[in-house]
């Protein structure tokens, strides 16, 4: 099977001469299919009267994909390290498509549950597998620059949304000429539904593949031109060591870390979840909203907008004042941020949306500078695999986050009576997850040496299965 | 920026056939993302426009 050999990690070494500047698109083609997950609320109302289901029923699609893609995550992460990047790419390309067309299916023949094992179940795998696939190939090609090279890609995942909401209406009026993407209360008919996903699938896949096709990883020994591996080694909190997945997992460092992106993730989706009625809450005069629907809907916009610029911008500052320092700005501005947001976010709506701007800002950045801090802490042997693990983190933010504002909001009132006051109580128990977060970052250390691979004594195997480096131990005990 | 491989292998990939590459690559990814963009700033230009 030629076609399936050419996937295999030893026949994905980049030829000399190979620019590193192709990953990143490559990177980005993954990450821009899969960020979709974040678009499924543009025909939920759709999905709800086509199968009369609930909220809840249809809801539990995302969930399935949220649920599996912290799973795959975490399961694959090893694999997706041994099998190198262009398979992991493919893999994902395929479990994403067929999820697709498996929900597609179901939406044809009226069954519910089909849905749930295409998108949520299959889908699901793909979301995770291809979270993950690019990274370590990133922060290999761009040693000096991890946190741009991963903010570029993970940009790609808050870009997703941005493509697939816009783009989802404009195919379902294509296919439903009856169906209003301006009218909230417009749902498209369960043919358009067929034909959007089966439209998403396939070019998802094709677009996907361009990743695939011009992924590379670097060969043993390449660094960049002008790159000195021991300026890494001079910072305090970078590790020239490497330490493995399954030694990762057993540091306090990485549990702290957890903590950190949960904490982060946490605060941030409780905005992102609950952003459109949110806006009109904060301007509610005489019990009715003086921001409209479709204004509302343009903050959601603006939101993503942040979300995803946060992940390019914040990360790539990382790598000049370092991770440690940029997670303090997001955690310690953001309870600032949060504070203010619940004592005057109400006094104007220009004030309103900058504060929740850069909190989602913060937000994204959270995402994208993980990867590079996992590399700081663990090295690159085996960083992707210890970044599927660490994304369980997501998972259980996504469940904390939606919990903790919509337990607070329910105990306060109905939707459509709330105010800003309403809010305070939930914004300041975020504060506190924040802070959290804070404490949890500062007490991140070096991992000590008795986690780090000891150097290799052997030639490396001819299989190009990675192999750490030269292992250097920095003697700082935790 | 200048960026290359230190090492020289063989097979090494043509500079032309490579120039096409990442021209498509990154047209991919800017369209793309421009639309995204774009129609999000249409969209979000509804909050201000109140």
């Amino acid at each position: 099977m030629p076609m399936l050999s050419a996937l295999d990690h030893q026949h994905t070494v980049a030829p000399a001469g190979y620019s590193r500047w192709l990953i990143p698109p490559a990177a980005l083609s993954v990450h821009l299919c899969i960020g979709q997950a974040y678009a499924t609320s543009v025909y939920k109302n759709s999905l709800i009267a086509h199968f009369g289901a609930s909220q809840t029923a249809i809801g539990v699609i995302f969930s399935i994909a949220i649920v599996m893609l912290g799973l795959s995550a975490a399961v694959g992460g090893t694999w997706v390290e041994a099998n190198g990047p262009r398979k992991a790419m493919f893999v994902s390309a395929c479990f994403w498509a067929t999820g697709f067309l498996v929900g597609a299916l179901g939406i044809a023949t009226g069954q519910l549950w089909l849905v749930y094992l295409g998108y949520g179940f299959l889908g699901g795998i793909g979301l995770g597998i291809g979270y993950i696939s690019p990274v370590s190939t990133l922060i290999k090609w761009f040693p000096d620059r991890p946190g741009l090279a991963t903010g570029l890609a993970i940009m790609g995942f808050g870009g997703g949304a941005m493509v697939a909401s816009p783009l989802s209406r404009q195919l379902l009026s294509l296919y439903d000429p009856g169906y209003n993407p301006a009218n909230a209360s417009s749902v498209a008919s369960g043919g358009a539904l067929v034909g959007l996903f089966v439209t998403l699938g396939i070019g998802y896949f094709v677009i996907m593949m361009f990743g695939v096709v011009n992924v590379r990883v670097p060969a043993p020994g390449w660094r960049p031109a002008g790159f000195d591996p021991a300026t890494v080694a001079a910072k305090p909190m970078v590790t020239t060591a490497s330490v493995s997945a399954a030694n990762a997992i057993r540091t306090r460092s990485f549990w702290l870390l957890w903590i950190v992106l949960f904490c982060n993730v946490t605060a941030g989706i409780g905005i992102l979840e609950q952003a459109s009625p949110m806006i009109q809450d904060f301007f509610r005069e005489n019990g009715t909203s003086t921001v409209a629907a479709a204004a509302a809907g343009g903050f959601v916009g603006l939101l993503s907008l942040f979300n995803m610029a946060g992940r390019f911008v914040w990360s790539s500052t990382s790598d000049l004042i370092g991770r440690k320092p940029i997670y303090l700005i997001y955690l310690g501005v953001g309870m600032v941020f949060y504070a203010l947001l619940a004592l005057l976010g109400h006094t104007a709506t220009a004030l309103f949306v900058l504060l929740t701007c850069v909190i989602l800002s913060f937000y994204g950045g959270g995402f994208a500078t993980i990867p590079a801090y996992l590399r700081d802490l663990f090295g690159t042997f085996q960083v992707g695999a210890i970044h599927g693990r660490l994304l369980t983190a997501w998972s259980a933010a996504g469940i904390a986050g939606p919990l903790i504002i919509n337990g607070f909001l329910d105990a306060q009132g109905k939707p459509g009576t709330l105010t800003a006051a309403a809010y305070r109580p939930a914004l300041f128990t975020m504060v506190g997850v924040l802070a959290v977060g804070f404490v949890a970052n500062l007490l991140i250390r070096p991992v000590p040496a008795r986690f780090h691979e000891p150097a290799p004594t052997a030639p490396a195997p001819s299989r190009d299965i990675p192999t750490p480096p030269v292992a250097v131990e920095r003697g700082s005990a935790q | 920026m200048t960026v290359g491989p230190e090492n020289e292998r063989p097979g090494s990939e043509q500079p032309g056939k490579q120039g096409v590459r990442l021209l498509l690559s990154w047209l991919l990814v800017a369209a793309l993302l421009g639309y995204g963009v774009v129609q999000t700033a249409i969209t979000a230009a509804k909050l201000f426009a109140r």
